[in-house]
């Protein structure tokens, strides 16, 4: 804590000190340093005040000690909230999760008498659902780390006061402007093997023609592609946010030690966006877990094309197409802990980081 | 200092409020809705778009005319397949809130909703359905000896359809076709003497490429054959012979983009003139009709698939009757109604489909569907098929359809795709 603050003050004097040309930046780094101080110093007072006051009786005030001096009087304001939510998504999670352990099929309720894990264990010994599974990992890692790269690439060379700045901003932000359905159409007629704008291309320097969604070694590549040329003009975005607040003396540091431009970048710049890379990294994998949209309209119906099948497509259909409720649960809560295991450490590193 | 701190505690408790009335509202409204019980027969059906749009409407129409005082809520569901359609029903189903009733397949693909459908056993006694209708479809409409669904309508799924100006200038004559291998050989001359696709296939989803095994199983192995296959004791050597012939078809003599298209362009490819066979259910005609300077016989040509001349692979569309029904006596209305000859023309002349009467006048439908229903009304065999739910379970199908996506969507392993089929269905 105590260190966030020296380097939250540092930052502060910083931002007043430097003469850059934009007054905007350095009123807002004023904002952020003030109000950072602020939080701090006012939980610390907080937290002394209280100390004292607590051998006070009644239930009230022990729960203020507790959990914050404001803590029952702010209830009727986050209370319902905190319930409804409580109730609509945990709650739906924990009732998923106890028909994942019955054998509920068809539209004869559920057995509650007889849980067991025989799902689970039927979904281990399913070849379909370690595909599946597979398919989903390499999907998000593959996806996030190659529309990390293409968005930083992208956000480097539009920041370099180039003409045409915001045109080009644009254009590259556009596409993720389209839904998911729409994108899926697009790719699929630029897919065809042959009269797709892919193949013509390729065809151009003799290369292909390609199956890109007949062949099952090629389909999840080129699912990943569409999506990240869908995705990197938002990676692009948050780059350029998070270079835009690195300030200049670091370039110009750089340059006077003798750097190169990439030696300069690789060492000072890209480092500074590890706050921008993690940000980004968790919207982007929580995207691909929702690749489902995309795949569904790619096919119009629950069955990807062989080799792109992923746990929500996989989910849906022992759902839908057969009424297996309860294994469409279990597999349902194996996607969960899957986006768990995501934002769990991200939320984490928040809360180390002290902001959370 | 204590300014900001002010501030801030605003901005929360404005948030927190804001937030609070927000989902308070929300949680009001998920009490609404529902219950409308004023009687009106609420009717879930899949026929969105074009042929099936129409012929719904003229439904509709021929209702209304004859049961003016009757409410009638149609309420279509359309979008992949029947996909949304069966979602929708299934959570609807699951909620103790079924509706009217729904449009479905019968046969053993009524044992997926075990336990929820009604029984309207008396109406098709009272109605004279049990005679008027063909034998097959008073079969296949009971589950568990009880009437559980009335038919609209059926389309014929062995067709192969050509163009007819392709089969000419490869010097083809589709009707001495009679069987698989005689086709095989046809794909053979088609791909040598013209530049268009032999047989196009439209695979980007597994349904067609199913589908199209359930012919070619049934015109490689007979009728007997297909149905050991169907009741559960098939025999390898008859699978693995389909799945040869199948094999060399697509190896050989299907659409290079057969996997990245659907059945609309795949079809698209005999209207253009780009394909020479395609097979499907006779909905595919509907197309046909539709396409501009392109007749039946002189442009477009149909043909029972080779080796299953003489039969009929059969398809209901039906509505399903759910127990529990929120207006029982209107859906029963409703279900005689569709079991009838009016609703029966009104809307099968539109959808290219067929009546399942046998008494039907076929003046009104066009000469393509005439023959049809002759043919329907002479067949010796009327086979069940298997991709549209009379013949297998949905569970089987499903089974079946995850067996052609891991092995037979190219490359096309005839082995594990056999003994993938096999299993499935062997009880």
């Amino acid at each position: 804590m105590r260190e966030f603050l020296s380097t939250a003050r540092s930052r502060l004097r910083r931002a007043a000190g430097r003469d850059a040309g934009s007054d905007g930046d350095a009123e807002r780094a004023d904002g952020d340093g003030d109000s950072a101080l602020a939080t701090d110093g006012g939980t610390a007072e907080a937290g002394a005040d209280v100390a004292p006051a607590g051998g006070t009786d009644g239930l009230l005030d022990r729960l203020d000690d507790r959990f914050g001096e404001d803590f029952t009087e702010s209830a009727p304001f986050w209370l319902p909230p905190f319930l409804l939510v409580g109730l609509f998504v945990y709650g739906a999670i924990a009732w998923n999760f106890v028909i994942s352990l019955t054998e509920y099929k068809g539209f004869v309720g559920p057995d509650y008498s007889d849980l067991d894990l025989d799902m689970y264990v039927r979904a281990v010994g399913d070849s379909a659902v370690i595909d599946a599974t597979v398919n989903t990992f390499v999907l998000v890692v593959a996806f996030t780390i190659v529309a990390l790269v293409i968005g930083m690439l992208l956000a480097i060379l539009v920041d370099q006061k180039i003409r045409f700045e915001n045109t080009f901003r644009t254009i590259y932000l556009l596409p993720m402007s389209l839904s998911f359905v729409v994108t899926a159409q697009f790719w699929l007629w630029m897919y065809n093997f042959n009269n797709g704008v892919v193949n013509i291309a390729l065809g151009a320097f003799g290369i292909g023609p390609v199956d890109w969604i007949g062949n099952p070694q090629i389909v999840l590549w080129a699912v990943v592609f569409a999506l990240v040329w869908q995705f990197s003009g938002y990676t692009m975005v948050v780059y350029l946010a998070g270079l835009r607040a690195i300030p200049t003396e670091h370039y110009e540091a750089a340059k006077v030690d003798g750097a190169s431009t990439a030696k300069m970048y690789w060492r000072v710049i890209v480092p500074q966006l590890k706050g921008s890379t993690i940000s980004a990294a968790i919207v982007l994998m929580v995207f691909a877990l929702k690749a489902f949209d995309f795949l569904y309209s790619l096919v119009s119906g629950y069955r990807p094309p062989n080799g792109a099948d992923i746990l929500a497509t996989k989910m849906v259909r022992e759902a839908y197409s057969t009424n297996n409720w309860a294994y469409a649960s279990a597999i349902a809560i194996v996607l969960f802990l899957m986006a768990l295991s995501i934002i769990g450490p991200y939320l984490y590193y928040e809360y180390d980081k002290g902001n959370l | 200092m204590t300014d900001t701190n002010t501030t801030r505690r605003d901005v929360l408790k404005g948030a927190g409020g804001l937030g609070a009335a927000g989902l308070t509202g929300l949680a009001g409204c998920t009490g609404g809705g529902g219950g409308e019980g004023g009687g009106s027969v609420e009717v879930l059906h899949g026929w969105t778009g074009g042929d099936g749009e129409t012929a719904a409407d003229a439904l509709t129409e021929a209702f209304n005319e004859e049961y003016p005082d009757t409410g009638l809520d149609m309420n279509p569901i359309g979008g992949g397949g029947n996909e949304n359609l069966d979602a929708v029903v299934a959570n609807r189903l699951q909620n103790d809130d079924p509706p009217s009733t729904f449009a479905n397949w019968p046969g053993p693909n009524l044992a997926r909703y075990e336990g929820v459908l009604g029984d309207v056993s008396d109406l098709w006694e009272e109605a004279g359905f049990t005679d008027s209708h063909v034998q097959e479809a008073v079969d296949l409409h009971q589950y568990d000896g009880t009437f559980r669904a009335v038919p609209l309508g059926s389309h014929r799924l062995n067709c192969l359809f050509y163009n007819t100006s392709v089969v000419e200038e490869a010097g083809v004559d589709p009707d001495s076709l009679d069987s698989v291998s005689a086709l095989v050989d046809a794909l053979e001359t088609v791909s040598t003497e013209t530049d268009a696709v032999p047989m196009t296939h439209g695979a980007s989803g597994t349904w067609t490429t199913t589908q199209l095994f359930g012919v070619t199983l049934l015109g490689t192995a007979g009728y007997d054959g297909y149905m050991n296959f169907v009741e559960g004791s098939p025999s390898r050597d008859d699978v693995q012979a389909a799945f040869e012939s199948l094999a060399t078809i697509f190896e050989s003599y299907i659409n290079d983009d057969a996997a990245s298209i659907g059945l609309t362009e795949s079809n698209q490819n005999i209207i253009d003139g780009n394909a020479a066979f395609i097979h499907q259910g006779n909905w595919a005609a509907g197309a046909y009709r539709n396409a501009e300077d392109f007749e039946y016989e002189s442009d477009w040509g149909f043909k029972a698939f080779p080796g299953t001349e003489g039969m009929y692979t059969l398809h209901f569309d039906s509505f399903l009757f759910p127990a529990n029904n929120p207006t029982p006596e209107n859906t029963r209305t409703w279900l005689e109604f569709v079991g009838g000859e009016a609703a029966q023309v009104a809307f099968n002349q539109y959808k290219g489909s067929i009546p399942t009467r046998t008494d039907v006048d076929m003046s009104e439908f066009g000469p393509f569907l005439q023959e049809t229903a002759e043919d329907f009304a002479d067949a010796d065999r009327r086979p069940p098929n298997i991709q549209h739910g009379l013949g297998i379970t949905a569970d089987q199908r499903s089974s079946l359809n995850d067996v052609i996506s891991g092995e037979f969507s190219g490359p096309y392993d005839v082995e594990a795709a056999t003994d993938g089929f096999v299993d499935a269905v062997s009880s």
